[in-house]
């Protein structure tokens, strides 16, 4: 823990999360504007006192959309990475402790998935389910499992042959109990870790898919399609581009910060210089 | 110690210095070799206000979003094909300025007394690029390609309803319909006329000569570079005459905002600009405006609410009048196209023949939405703000496709519904899909889409009650027997004012029916550079393009384009 | 050895056929095909014509009938030809009976892809990995936190919205680079060092950008790598023999924290044929990123499959390449257990 708070970057890290997160929960209570209040006759206002941060092609509040937009960023983060991880522990797992020919087979199905793109699902999605960012979500979370597949598996495998397991094992410990009391606390670290950058790279897509007119439609308000419906006007209205493009990018940050800092204290294997 | 530390700052000496390598290395290749003038700082000196006569020479350059699949526009299709293959080929008509009907290849034609023979007159002395000579053979050639069963054109149908066509001699082209057919003439103003002399060996579908054409009109092909332009150049050989520019060069840029960027330096002449731009940006940036000139003409396309008419409630005249009534019109003329566009009632050209004066879209008036909606049986009977009947609450869900200004007028249109009690939802879809999934097996509430404005007033395949099948274009259902037989008149009668007549009475009765909302028709709006002249301001019915082979680049303005980016 | 090769080898033959058979029906989840675009919405275009093409192109026989059509064709290693750009082969060139050659789809975009790639790993790899290094012999102090923090930021910043402001500052406000593009107008026109540097000017904002996002990446790797190898006995051994600090990291470290960078290649392999769509499209560079987005909005299948298909048997060799590379560099593991 002291190894942690030592380094300032995992303070930082820390710091913008927790003040996102802030944001995004007490928004509709910080908002000045319904984020859907369309105001013709305020279109493409550049920042005052009225508008923080300006306002949109339908003359909508940017800081209002902007708040709201964290709540749709973080959470295609979260469910995204919840159901890779939750997939990614079940299959690591199962591959990594039983060994032999399970887990070659979830290691080929882990080498199909990594050569499938990821791009024609969510195509295939959008089109035939409702489209809500649920759906979105899911593709995204169930096309990203293979890293902590494997990152699990290679736990699994490096410490299933510690003493402490072996001793369980000795002493009649069922499989279940072994992997759920042992193995997997003992995994935790690198599975943390690994959500935290997930949730990084998540918000990341979504600002891709919003630009090419796959992300969250319209009129919900996500960073992404916030920055993606400024993108033409970057020379004028630059408060459209400006705001979210900074949002992601430290947002994406603070979440890189704390996963790496995180693997940094609990990797046994970096001493003090 | 020391040591270490003296060799992680040549390390990090190393590592910033690559950097640094490359920031400065490019402006150095740049000043190295190049004498460009695409600077902005350079290009503030010049004065575009000076006047000059018209003169040869220069290169156009505009920019595209999609390329061309071919230039053969009967199979290619896309708008960038015709877009480009329009100024390689010609047709036997062509409109012209005022939107009227005359002959490009033709000189004259007659109508036979019984209105079913076409007879066109072609100009002697024609000529492809190539030298060789351009006759009626080749229009009965392209006709039997169009019609060919092989030919894999969606565009034949006009055509096959040609019983006979004939060349008499090299100046003659006869076609006889089987029963008279109004919108002939406008068909033979769209149909690109082809070499037979080197077509003729080729099968059309996969022919080179698709990428490397032959065509008549006042550019020819010179170069295509996969992805990223298309030149045109003279056609020494031009059958309307000698254009002013000798080159035309479509970049083939896919981001708005890319292209915006470029025009701003000065590295595309031209560009089709949205509303915000015209409006706000170009007011805001006064060295963009001392070198691009705005022009607005009316568009060419109209952008409705259409509705599923096989379904509940929208079968109900009442309902659908309700929710026009319920729709701020202006508000989203206003607010999507910030006031660049005109309100219309009809599927037709404000201002053109076929264009009823006497209509005016419904007016904005919620009270009255509410009272339609209310003799419909709809009512807030359970104070939750939204309308139902029979224990069912009025929603549903309003499709469109990724088009930034028709996802905003459905937004618009949401909230003005909302106002009323009606709960509408958004839905935002990819093309294919949407036609795949949602408008072909009909499976939709309700659309925000766009047709074009048409210059023939047949609108026989979106509004019959025969044209309703899965793929066909009356998607919503429509069926009047009444415009059945006003569409079906339509299509007989040639004479001008008799057909009007019969198209004003079709545009009432669709207004009074409302199958669709009339939302708005957008002007077009393009930048062009000052160093283009030549250019109607204002702009004729047919629009600023009806004379693009009279612009001019004076040669002080030309660039030099050798090093020009 | 021999036997572990044969077998992933081996292997590799029923997981192509598993990938493309899966990729093949996702690729029809998704609804409508060529058709439902293709001139689709002009009142003048008859439904008829787009059955006609539908059974021209087998689009209206069952899924599996047509994966099987497509099996036999790529048995010949035909990859076909598109169904949007009127018939240009999707991979090679060929040549018409009169001499027309018509350029493949892959072939021309395959190689802009590439050169993006190489530039943008080339530039990583020459700035991660002194950064790496640097960062390690500096653990935990301001250099090392302020090259983690620079790194990172490279990685977070959204790739559109740097390229635009970027555009921007280097093409309209001052003319330093092209804005978009891959070549300037008279490039044909051109001697060979003036178009090497054409390209290259048009290159490097694209390079640029997709570097810039790889960059935490590697130098972290770098940097862990050789923190976890300086703290190995040997180099303590190495230092107690009195060698010089130089030779220690980079003769003994370096050369071993760099081992599992080799397992980094062989993955990235199929990366680099794999373009970036986003930057394909704002850069305007027609490579295959840009070919494959559009080939998918235009359900484009010969396009889509050949595209997948490369990729697939890329990803296969290029994991084979980085673990017997692996292996192979490893004394202790080319002399011990392979698996």
């Amino acid at each position: 823990m002291r190894k942690l708070l030592s380094n300032p970057l995992v303070l930082i890290g820390f710091i913008i999360i927790a003040s996102v997160l802030l944001l995004a929960v007490i928004a509709p209570l910080v908002a000045p504007y319904d984020p859907d209040a369309i105001d013709v006759k305020a279109i493409l206002l550049s920042p005052s006192s009225h508008h923080l941060m300006g306002t949109d092609g339908l003359g909508r509040d940017v800081f209002s959309r902007m708040l709201y937009g964290a709540r749709i960023s973080l959470m295609v983060g979260f469910v995204a990475v919840g159901i890779a991880t939750a997939i990614g522990i079940v299959l690591g797992a199962i591959a990594g402790f039983y060994r032999g020919w399970v887990d070659t087979l979830i290691m080929r199905i882990v080498d199909v998935m990594l050569s499938i793109p990821t791009f024609f699902l969510i195509l295939a999605v959008i089109a035939f389910l409702t489209p809500s960012i649920w759906n979105i979500m899911i593709v995204i979370g169930l096309t990203s499992w293979m890293g902590v597949t494997r990152l699990v598996r290679a736990e699994f495998l490096s410490l299933r042959n510690r003493e402490f397991v072996l001793a369980a094992q000795a002493l009649g410990a069922k499989d279940v109990r072994l992997i759920f009391t042992h193995l997997l606390p003992n995994s935790l670290t690198p599975i943390i870790v690994c959500s935290i950058l997930g949730i990084a790279s998540a918000v990341l897509v979504e600002s891709g898919l919003s630009f090419l007119g796959l992300g969250v439609q319209a009129p919900q308000a996500s960073w992404g399609n916030i920055l993606t419906d400024g993108k033409e006007y970057i020379q004028f209205a630059w408060w459209l581009s400006l705001f979210p493009g900074l949002a992601i990018l430290i947002t994406v940050l603070g979440y890189n910060l704390l996963g790496d800092g995180l693997r940094e204290a609990y990797n046994p294997r970096s001493s003090q210089h | 110690m020391m040591q270490i530390k003296h060799n992680q700052y040549q390390l990090i000496k190393l590592a910033l210095s690559k950097l640094v390598f490359i920031a400065l290395f490019t402006p150095l290749m740049i000043t190295a070799c190049s004498d460009s003038s695409s600077s902005n700082q350079i290009n503030n000196k010049i004065d575009y206000t000076k006047s000059y006569p018209p003169s040869n020479g220069g290169t156009l350059i505009d920019a595209m979003t999609g390329e061309p699949s071919g230039l053969i526009a009967m199979i290619a299709g896309e708008s960038a094909a015709s877009a480009i293959a329009g100024n390689i080929f010609n047709s036997l008509l062509r409109y012209d300025k005022n939107l009227e009907l005359t002959g490009e290849l033709v000189d004259t034609w007659d109508v036979s007394k019984d209105q079913k023979t076409i007879t066109f007159h072609l100009k002697p002395n024609l000529k492809w690029a190539d030298n060789q000579p351009l006759t009626s053979d080749d229009v009965l050639f392209t006709w039997q390609k169009v019609t060919d069963e092989k030919t894999r054109t969606p565009y034949g149908s006009d055509f096959k309803l040609v019983m006979k066509a004939e060349a008499p001699d090299a100046n003659t082209f006869r076609v006889t319909y089987a029963a008279p057919y109004a919108p002939a003439l406008d068909t033979w103003a769209g149909l690109h006329i082809l070499p037979k002399h080197l077509l003729k060996d080729q099968d059309i579908n996969t022919t080179a000569f698709a990428r490397n054409p032959v065509g008549s009109h006042y550019y020819k092909l010179e170069k295509w570079k996969n992805g990223q332009f298309l030149k045109l150049t003279r056609n020494e050989n031009a059958t309307q005459g000698q254009a002013k520019i000798d080159n035309l060069l479509s970049r083939i840029i896919p981001d708005k905002a890319a292209q915006f960027l470029e025009l701003s330096a000065d590295n595309i002449d031209s560009m089709g600009l949205n509303p915000i731009q015209y409006a706000r940006i170009f007011p805001a940036r006064p060295d963009l405006n001392k070198n691009i000139a705005l022009y607005k003409e009316l568009g060419n396309s109209y952008t409705y609410l259409g509705f599923n008419l096989k379904r509940k409630p929208f079968d109900d005249v009442r309902v659908r009048q309700a929710i026009n009534y319920a729709i701020n019109k202006q508000e989203i003329i206003d607010g999507v196209l910030l006031g660049l566009g005109e309100p219309v009632a009809s599927p037709y050209k404000p201002g053109t023949r076929w264009s009823n004066p006497e209509l005016k879209p419904y007016p904005y008036d919620p009270n009255k939405a509410k009272a339609l909606l209310k003799a419909a049986g709809y009512e807030d009977h359970d104070g939750d703000g939204i309308l139902d009947k029979d224990g069912k609450p009025f929603t549903f869900e309003i499709l469109t496709n990724q088009n930034k200004e028709r996802e905003m007028t459905g937004v618009l249109i949401q909230r003005r519904l909302n106002d009323i009690g009606i709960k509408a939802n958004i839905r935002v879809l990819e093309w294919a899909s949407f036609l795949g999934r949602f408008i072909k097996p009909k499976e939709f509430d309700v659309v925000v889409l766009g047709w074009s404005l048409s210059l023939d007033p047949d609108q026989y395949s979106i509004w019959h009650s025969s044209q309703q099948a899965p793929g066909q274009f009356n998607f919503i259902s429509y069926s009047n027997p009444r415009v059945d037989k006003l569409l079906e008149a339509g299509r007989l009668e040639l004479n001008p004012d008799k057909r009007m007549k019969i198209y004003h009475e079709f545009s009432k009765i669709l207004l009074e029916d409302s199958p669709i909302v009339f939302l708005s028709a957008g002007y077009g709006l393009t930048a062009i550079h000052k160093r283009v002249r030549g250019i109607s301001n204002p702009a004729p019915p047919a629009g600023i393009g009806h004379n693009t082979y009279e612009w001019y680049i004076p040669s002080a303005y030309a660039r030099n384009e050798m090093s020009e980016h | 050895m021999l036997k572990y090769l044969v077998k992933r080898i081996f292997w590799m033959v029923p997981l192509l056929i598993g990938i493309s058979l899966i990729s093949f029906f996702i690729m029809h989840l998704a609804p409508g095909d060529i058709t439902t675009s293709e001139a689709s919405f002009n009142p003048k275009a008859s439904e008829e014509s787009r059955q006609k093409l539908r059974e021209l192109y087998s689009l209206d026989k069952p899924v599996i009938v047509q994966y099987g059509l497509w099996v036999k064709r790529m048995a010949t290693l035909d990859f076909g030809t598109s169904f949007a750009s009127h018939q240009r082969p999707v991979f090679w060139q060929t040549k018409d009976k009169d001499g027309n050659v018509t350029l493949g789809m892959i072939q021309e975009a395959l190689p802009i892809t590439l050169l993006i790639n190489v530039l943008s790993l080339a530039l990583i790899i020459s700035v991660a990995l002194p950064l790496g290094v640097v960062s390690a012999l500096n653990q935990n102090q301001l250099t090392d936190r302020s090259i983690t923090l620079f790194v990172f930021i490279g990685f977070a910043i959204p790739g559109f919205w740097l390229a635009l402001m970027l555009m921007y500052w280097t093409g309209v406000q001052h003319a330093w680079l092209p804005i978009s593009g891959l070549q300037s107008i008279g490039h044909e026109n051109m001697n060979w060092l003036a178009q090497t540097t054409d390209t290259l000017k048009h290159l490097v904002l694209p390079v640029f950008i997709s570097g810039i996002t790889g960059l935490a990446g590697i130098s972290l790797f770098v940097r862990n790598g050789m923190l976890e190898v300086l703290h190995q006995d040997y180099i303590t051994t190495a230092r107690s023999k009195g060698l010089s600090e130089n030779r220690v990291i980079y003769g003994h470290a370096l050369r071993n924290a760099l081992l599992p960078l080799i397992t980094i290649f062989g993955l990235s392999i199929p990366g680099l044929i794999g373009g970036s769509v986003i930057a394909e499209s704002i850069f305007a560079i027609p490579g295959m990123g840009k070919l494959f987005y559009d080939a998918v909005l235009m359900r484009d299948f010969p396009v889509i499959m050949g595209i997948l298909t490369i990729g697939a048997v890329l990803t296969l060799i290029g994991n084979l390449l980085a673990d017997v590379a692996y292996a192979w560099a490893d004394p202790r593991v080319r002399r011990g257990v392979v698996q």
